[in-house]
């Protein structure tokens, strides 16, 4: 049995969606990093369906790149999150804008 | 291998002398001397010397690591290594260690500026000749005068680079230097922008009115041995970009340019005049007769004179020489008296008269004493100028010589002349090392202003390289003359 | 090769008394003299060389094709150089006498010396450019003996006054070389003057180049209107306005217009300008000479007036009396001014003459001097001045210029009244130096080149007593040889057809005018021309006479000179306010530009345009840091918006296309 391949699209724009949403409307930056990591689901899955469509590799290696990113940035993010807690005592990220110009 | 001996050989040893402990200046201030009489005997010794070719660069453009000798450069070099001399022989104080250091870099970076012949090449040696100069001048006490070096020699620096980059990508090649008879295909919109961007460093670095307030203020605050090397070489960098790059490529350009340059270059000629007339800071006096002197240089660059050409060449020479031992002489006069202001000197010619005599000779050159090396390129220049058809910008510039003699001899007059002061801290004449830093460029001048056949021959060439369409003079003068008795018949 | 030691000789001397002066000590006069002495005497070895049909030519150094270098030595620049090296070796003797003591000792013959090779380097240049070289350094070595005595403000500012003046001739002489060489394409004379009249040349163009090269000539010959510099030049040593403003340098502007006699006789304009110039000149500063207390400045207007007279002449076309009136001139003025010197010389450096008077027991033979000097200068009859004068005076009539006629028949006239007006006041009568300053009506003393009052007197202020001063024979040697051809170097011209006259015809320039080709016949004969200005003569001496020689005028001399120097009119005074006039019209406006360039324009100008520019990227960096909240969620929904407006736009943009 298969599955059309605009169901997946769809399913990556409705996870997309709820990522962009987590990261505008949330003040908890670990809420935001999972919603970060949902975007890259989001856009791998989009990646995965069309390579399959097209039966072209490009789009199953890109999604290794972006899985690869993403687990170096939710380290990095995390390390952040931690230096930050263990500085100020809390976590919100509409407080920590010290990087202003 | 001369040739990159001469650009690497200073710039290394430069660098090694920051090894010698700050307190050891006899022994900084030797080995530099040592050096740039070394480089100036290896380029009389062989003036012939081939080039130095290094491939380094085939995408987006070919480049290459090209250095030689060329008609104008290779007396810019003599120069060069003559003016360094006397300033490394001149530096005093505390710090006569890092000037030491920094006037051999210096010499080498300008080396490498006036020797590069790929524009790659001469575009990052244009910006590493400014970081000596800045970095003396952020160590004095006037560290703004440094900054403003720095700003505006980068900004025109930057867009030397930029139009060096498009020079590449347009023609594929920035190994051009000194090849006569390459015709490049770079197009109108091209071209001009190429030329705003060369046109703009060259102008800024030269400087030319109304680039040039960073002038007086550099050469007023930097130290007497760099300040003369600044103004006797680094001035002429623009000149020769003019001459060596501009004129050769972007003809076309420079020609649609000519009537601007030679606005801004008057300008220049009688606003430097009118300013050093009144200035009361000596060095500043020299510094805005500089700036006429130079806008003359630019008449005759964009005279489009084959004649002028050969002056212009024999007057950046001479004015390197004779400016640098003003500088020299004005900064001995500084450090003994502890005053540029030449209303607070006076009658310091009794008790020193060879420092008197030394100042007196530069004055005189620069004024255009007949004889001296000034009157030669002078006129050179004008009378090239005048035979092109510019004859407002040659009466100009008469007038601006009769401003130079005026205020040369009252820089002069006010400082060695009149009743002695008597509140003047120190009455010392010149020292045998002074006097042996000035007395090449003397004679330097003296014999360029008997004559100045070799420069003249050799630079006839670069003006041929500079004006491709141009005939000699003489030509010319015979061509007039049969279409004359043509035209009369 | 002779004409290279010629040439080199006070070269050497220069060089060597500058740098060795100090061990040479007294030894430097003699050694400086010698040399000039020498290069006289080669000159003569030179003479059959000089006076063949092309001269003797040496050639130097090329700079370019057609800028070639070199000397030569015709029958002008032999004339020239005979007396540069004569009367130049006379002057040098002397001033071993009149500068003996001095500190500077041997740098003034150094200077004088450099003087000398500068002005054989003007007369000797076989090209244009190298006269505009010698040209240079003669007002070089002027500016240096103006401001000998460097110490004194007045001496320094005249030095710079006179250096930069003659700059505006030389700058007008280059002008006219762009204009020669832009045609000719080559500077020397045998090029330029190959064809006569040039054909390269236009009739205008021909007449820019002769007013350049005239502009030169009145910088350099003190003709009006740029003569200021020559009486303040009498600030120098009175040896120095002996040779350099008297007998030579200031003379050049004849040579100069006798050597490019070809191009003056094409071109009617130029003509005229130069003879109504050196007219005005000759009148002016003799008029002006009637005025002056100081016996230097006295000198100096004469001296102008005298150029004014030799301008004049080659002006006209009368080329041959120029020269000779050069000639004389250089002789007789040498004289008056070398006389003059002693009597500064023995009164402690007084030179005012209303200080002086009776000095003709005291000095007979300073007496002796200034008396032949005078009677050459006024054109007595068989003294120097009376042949030249003539000619030059016949040859603006002969060449058709009544009026300049005139002009020179008066100013003799006149020159008669203040050289006799000098020598009464200075000679007659009794001695007044022990006289109150103020009772001669004399307000500044220091300025009136009155030594008594103010001790700057450089070399010997120790000595007041006239009497003290032995003159020594190096000083009345000189004087003593100067007398003869004071008296008759004017009989080379004279003698009907005497062989010598015959063979120095050929030294003088033949006359050219255009009114004489055979159109223009003078009313009267030279003879009667002659007799007029001897009466012209007579009567500026009766009155000079009268008014200060006449026993009535010696006994109350001391009121006559008060009131005559109180109610001296403001505009003689003043030389006719030229130098308030360039103060206010030239070098105030150029101060205060200049003054204004680099206080105003440079940093509130040029610098503020740049520091807008500074001002406007900052303005722009902070519009943008204004989006630089540094919240996250904030940076997250712009670029959500972002991305919504772009793919909007592509659809959009898709769907129009589709459509």
């Amino acid at each position: 049995m298969t599955v059309a391949p605009e169901n997946y699209v769809a399913l990556s724009a409705v996870l997309f969606f709820i990522g962009v949403v987590g990261v505008i409307a949330r003040r908890n930056p670990l809420i935001m990093l999972m919603s970060i990591e949902l975007l890259f689901n989001a856009s791998n899955l989009a990646l995965v369906t069309y390579a399959r469509a097209w039966v072209n590799n490009v789009g199953h290696i890109f999604a290794f790149l972006v899985i690869t990113v993403a687990a170096a940035e939710a380290a990095i993010a995390l390390a952040i999150v931690v230096v930050t807690f263990r500085s100020r005592r809390f976590v919100d990220v509409d407080e920590v804008s010290a990087l202003k110009g | 291998m001369t040739v990159t001996a001469l650009v690497l050989g200073p710039i290394l040893i430069g660098l090694a002398l920051y090894a010698v402990p700050r307190e050891r200046v006899a022994i900084a201030r030797i080995v530099a001397a040592a050096v740039t009489a070394l480089t100036f005997a290896l380029a009389v010794a062989d003036p012939h010397a081939a080039d130095a070719s290094l491939h380094w660069l085939s995408r987006p453009f070919d480049a290459s690591f090209h250095l030689g000798f060329g008609p104008v450069s290779y007396w810019i070099v003599l120069l060069l290594s003559l003016t360094t001399f006397g300033g490394v022989l001149a530096a005093s104080g505390p710090r006569s260690r890092d000037i030491a250091a920094q006037l051999l870099i210096l010499q080498g970076a300008m080396n490498g500026v006036f020797l590069a012949k790929d524009l790659l090449l001469f575009a990052l040696f244009w910006d590493l000749m400014l970081i000596p100069v800045f970095l003396v001048l952020v160590g004095t006490p006037h560290a703004r005068a440094g900054w403003k070096y720095l700003i505006y020699n980068l900004s025109g620096g930057l867009a030397l680079l930029l139009a060096t980059a498009a020079f590449g990508v347009v023609t594929g090649s920035t190994d051009v230097i000194g090849r006569p008879n390459v015709h490049l295909m770079i197009g109108e919109v091209w071209g001009t922008w190429i030329f705003a961007g060369f046109a703009f460093a060259f102008l800024v670095k030269t400087p030319v009115f109304p680039f040039h307030t960073w002038m007086p203020e550099t050469y007023a605050e930097l130290p007497p041995p760099v300040v003369a090397v600044v103004s006797a070489v680094q001035s002429k960098a623009g000149l020769y970009g003019f001459l060596a790059i501009v004129l050769p490529f972007l003809g076309v350009e420079a020609a649609r340019a000519q009537t601007l340059m030679f606005v801004l270059g008057t300008i220049a000629l009688i606003y430097g005049a009118l300013a050093a007339l009144a200035e009361r800071d000596a060095k500043r006096v020299v510094a805005y007769s500089s700036l006429s002197h130079l806008g003359l240089i630019l008449l005759a660059v964009f005279s489009g004179s084959v004649l002028a050409i050969q002056g212009a060449v024999v007057y950046m020479v001479a004015h390197g020489l004779f400016s640098a031992v003003l500088f020299l002489v004005l900064g001995g006069v500084e450090q003994r008296e502890e005053t540029r202001d030449v209303a607070r000197l006076g009658g310091l010619g009794a008790r020193n008269p060879k420092l008197a005599g030394a100042l007196m000779l530069a004055a005189l050159a620069a004024l255009g004493l007949p004889g001296l090396a000034g009157f030669s390129g002078e006129i050179l220049i004008l009378t090239g100028v005048f035979h092109a058809g510019f004859v407002w910008p040659a009466i100009v510039a008469l007038i601006a010589i009769v401003l130079a003699s005026a205020y040369m001899l009252r820089l002069f007059q006010t400082i060695m002349n009149g009743p002695e002061l008597p509140d003047l801290p120190e009455r010392r004449d010149l020292t045998w090392t002074e006097a042996l830093a000035v007395a090449p460029l003397v004679a330097g001048f003296v014999l360029l202003g008997v004559n100045p056949g070799p420069v003249v021959a050799v630079a006839e060439r670069a003006a041929h390289v500079a004006v491709p369409g141009a005939v000699t003079f003489s030509h010319a003068l015979n061509a007039a003359e049969d279409s004359r008795v043509v035209g009369s018949r | 090769m002779l004409l290279y030691l010629v040439w080199l000789l006070p070269l050497i001397g220069a060089v060597v008394l500058w740098a060795f002066g100090p061990q040479l000590k007294s030894w430097a006069g003699p050694v400086g003299s010698a040399l000039v002495g020498v290069s006289f005497a080669a000159t003569l070895v030179l003479w059959n060389e000089a006076t063949a049909p092309h001269g003797l030519h040496v050639g130097l150094v090329s700079w370019l094709a057609g800028w070639d270098f070199g000397l030569q030595l015709d029958r002008l620049s032999l004339i020239w150089t005979l007396v540069i090296t004569g009367v130049g070796f006379l002057i040098h003797v002397y001033s071993i006498g009149y500068m003996h003591g001095d500190r500077a000792f041997a740098r003034f013959f150094a200077y004088m010396n450099f003087f000398v090779f500068a002005m054989l380097t003007l007369v000797l240049s076989d090209n244009v450019v190298g006269l505009l070289v010698g040209w240079g350094l003669v007002g070089l070595a002027s500016y240096f003996l103006i401001g000998f005595w460097f110490y004194k403000p007045t001496a320094v500012s005249a030095a710079r006054k006179a250096f930069v003046m003659n700059v505006v001739g030389d700058v007008a002489i280059l002008f006219s070389i762009f204009l020669i060489v832009s045609r000719i394409g080559a500077i020397g004379y045998d090029r330029i003057f190959a064809q006569t009249p040039p054909p390269a040349f236009g009739a205008h163009e021909l007449f820019l180049i002769c007013l350049g090269l005239f502009i030169g000539c009145a910088a350099k010959s003190a003709q009006v209107p740029l003569h200021t510099w020559l009486p303040d030049a009498m600030e120098g040593p009175t040896p120095v306005s002996a040779l350099i403003h008297a007998a030579t340098m200031v003379t050049a502007g004849v040579y100069l217009i006798a050597r490019f006699a070809p191009l003056w006789s094409a071109s009617p304009d130029a003509q005229e300008l130069t003879g109504v110039i050196g007219a005005l000149t000759a009148i002016s500063g003799a008029i002006l000479g009637c005025a002056q207390w100081d016996i230097k400045r006295i000198l100096a207007y004469s001296t102008m007036s005298q150029i004014g007279y030799m301008i004049m002449g080659v002006g006209v076309g009368a080329y041959g009396s120029g020269v000779f009136h050069f000639l004389t001139h250089a002789f007789f003025k040498a004289q008056l001014f070398l006389g003059a010197g002693i009597v500064i010389h023995a009164l402690a450096d007084e030179q005012d003459v209303r200080r002086m008077g009776g000095l003709r027991k005291m000095l007979p033979f300073a007496f002796v001097a200034m008396l032949t000097g005078v009677l050459a200068i006024c054109g007595v009859p068989g003294f120097s001045g009376f042949f030249s004068k003539d000619a030059v005076v016949y040859g603006a009539l002969e060449t058709g210029h009544p009026w300049l006629y005139a002009i020179g028949v008066i100013t003799a006239g006149i020159t008669a009244y203040y050289m006799f007006r000098l020598l009464f006041v200075t000679f007659f009568g009794a001695y007044r130096g022990n006289v109150d300053p103020s009772d001669l009506g004399i307000r500044h003393p220091e300025l009136a080149g009155t030594a008594a009052t103010s001790s700057s007197s450089g070399h010997h202020p120790e000595e007041e007593e006239p009497h003290r001063h032995a003159r020594s024979w190096l000083m009345s040697g000189p004087v003593a040889v100067l007398i003869l051809p004071t008296i008759f170097i004017g009989w080379l011209d004279a003698g009907g057809n005497a062989p010598w006259k015959r063979y120095f015809e050929g030294f003088f320039p033949p006359a050219h005018a255009f009114a004489a080709n055979g159109a223009y016949v003078p009313p009267i004969s030279e003879t009667l021309s002659t007799a007029l200005v001897f009466a012209v003569v007579v009567a500026g001496f009766a009155v000079a006479y009268l008014r200060y020689g006449a026993s009535p005028a010696l006994r109350d001399a001391i009121a006559r000179l008060r009131t005559e120097t109180v109610r001296m009119p403001g505009v003689l005074a003043n030389a006719y306010y030229f130098d308030a006039a360039y103060e206010a019209l030239f070098v105030r406006p150029a101060y205060a530009l200049g003054r204004w360039f680099y206080r105003v324009a440079d940093p509130h100008g040029i610098d503020a345009g740049v520091r807008e520019v500074a001002v406007s990227a900052q303005w722009l960096g902070h519009l943008f840091r204004s989006f630089q909240t540094g919240l996250v969620r904030a940076y997250a929904l712009t670029i959500a918006v972002g991305v919504v407006c772009f793919v909007a736009y592509y659809a959009f943009a898709f769907t129009g296309a589709a459509r």
